[in-house]
């Protein structure tokens, strides 16, 4: 099974490369750029790829949190695991390309904007599911209690998602008028960014089988 | 019928262990107290809009205050190692959950009284002609607060350093809820319009959401 999950990885890492080649190139040299922000705006062709590629991830980490406590088999443990910290690493991207964006369109580092600040939030929150694993590593229990922890913290992100409309937003438009070359843009990066989460996340499963089976005596 | 009457006795246990012990139920209280008269002196609060600075700072209290004393409700079960009596004695995991969060929400809604008197009395607070809302509010943020603080007790009660890692697990959780519950608080000492605010729609939303999730989920919480 690490097998064929190390495949799985090649391959993405693989494709992703490429496809972000691609996607890069298309920012720089396809995609228009905006009137109003400049230059700075091409940031937004990653920024929001990464915000639904960490949504993407703690969703997986949920349905597995769900999956292990009904059949308490180790595998989906992993994934729960694994989806954490690979959506962490793409939370920290969408923190630090918005501040950067903001930085360049309106002269702060950070802006309490709602959706920024919702992503804030998430992160602190999943910071407190890293921990408890980190500090609770060895004990029988901790896969149970991290497994409800991920559950209760995504029933966070419909907040995250419904942040603009009731807390309202000055910074980001409810609605994004994108012209064809930029929508071309965005969805190559998606992909993009999605290939590049999934081969993240196939690595890191991969190494936590790989020190299963160590562990195990059976490498 | 049974859960709800099984609930009641570990309510009633609860209450009546305070009653006795007093260190929780004191603790949060002198805290309350000793927070306010700092806050007093740490910040300058003369022309300050009250009714928006102030909700925040009492709700920050509320935060902190409510945690020393729900952080304990299963901690002090695992010390006594009086946990697993509980669990036989009810026998479903249920009532037991909804026995400590009645037993919370109680604690939870007299600190906010006494809070609420308290920043009326000598931070000059706007609570005195919004009594009827704030109660409404703090009913409501109450609820979702002991949801979940309930269920993230007995979940880590049997960690290692519990004590710590309990307020780095709840707080983040708390945020949206703390958000609402200060912009509320604002709007009724504002004596603003309530019902019909997105705040409100949240606040219930959190609570129906994290009251079925921590009900469902809190057998796992509980278990060996």
């Amino acid at each position: 099974m690490a097998e064929k999950i190390r495949k799985c990885a090649v391959a993405a890492t693989l494709s992703a490369a490429l496809l972000n080649a691609a996607a890069l190139a298309a920012v720089f040299f396809y995609a228009p750029v905006e009137a109003s922000m400049g230059e700075a705006q091409k940031i937004f062709y990653y920024h929001v790829p990464c915000a639904i590629a960490a949504y993407g991830l703690l969703l997986l980490s949920f349905v597995m949190s769900i999956a292990f406590l009904s059949t308490g088999q180790k595998e989906y443990d992993e994934w729960a695991f694994s989806g954490v910290e690979t959506g962490m690493v793409m939370i920290a991207c969408v923190l630090v390309s918005g501040a950067t964006w903001g930085r360049s369109a309106w002269g702060k580092w950070w802006v309490w904007e709602p959706r920024l600040t919702s992503f804030l939030i998430l992160f602190m929150t999943y910071l407190s599911y890293l921990l408890i694993r980190a500090l609770g590593t060895g004990d029988p229990r901790t896969p149970k209690i991290s497994a409800v922890v991920s559950i209760v913290a995504f029933l966070n992100v419909p907040l995250v998602n419904r942040a603009i409309a009731w807390w309202g937003s000055a910074v980001h438009p409810a609605r994004i008028g994108l012209e064809p070359p930029m929508k071309h843009t965005l969805l190559l990066s998606s992909f993009a960014v999605a290939l590049m989460a999934a081969s993240l996340l196939l690595w890191r499963v991969f190494s936590a089988r790989k020190a299963e089976g160590t562990e195990e005596g059976n490498p | 019928m049974r859960l709800l009457r099984s609930a009641l006795i570990v309510f009633g246990k609860e209450i009546r262990e305070e009653a006795r012990r007093k260190e929780s139920f004191l603790a949060s209280f002198f805290f309350s107290f000793i927070s306010i008269v700092l806050f007093h002196f740490s910040l300058d609060l003369t022309g300050a809009d009250l009714s928006r600075e102030g909700s925040g700072l009492l709700w920050l209290i509320i935060l902190f205050a409510g945690s020393l004393f729900t952080g304990n409700s299963f901690r002090k079960e695992e010390e006594n190692g009086t946990f697993q009596a509980l669990l036989l004695a009810v026998s479903d995991s249920g009532a037991i959950f909804l026995g400590k969060y009645l037993a919370n929400l109680a604690f939870m809604t007299s600190l906010g009284f006494f809070l609420l008197f308290l920043s009326g009395a000598l931070l000059n607070m706007p609570v005195w002609n919004a009594l009827l809302p704030l109660a409404f509010v703090f009913t409501l943020v109450n609820a979702g607060y002991s949801s979940l603080a309930t269920m993230i007790s007995a979940l880590l009660s049997k960690e290692k350093g519990s004590a710590l890692l309990y307020p780095l697990v709840l707080y983040p959780l708390l945020v949206p809820l703390f958000m609402a519950a200060a912009a509320l608080t604002g709007t009724a000492m504002a004596s603003g319009p309530l019902l019909g605010s997105p705040w409100l729609r949240l606040l219930v939303l959190f609570d129906i959401l994290f009251f079925v999730a921590c009900m469902l989920l809190f057998e796992y919480a509980a278990e060996e």
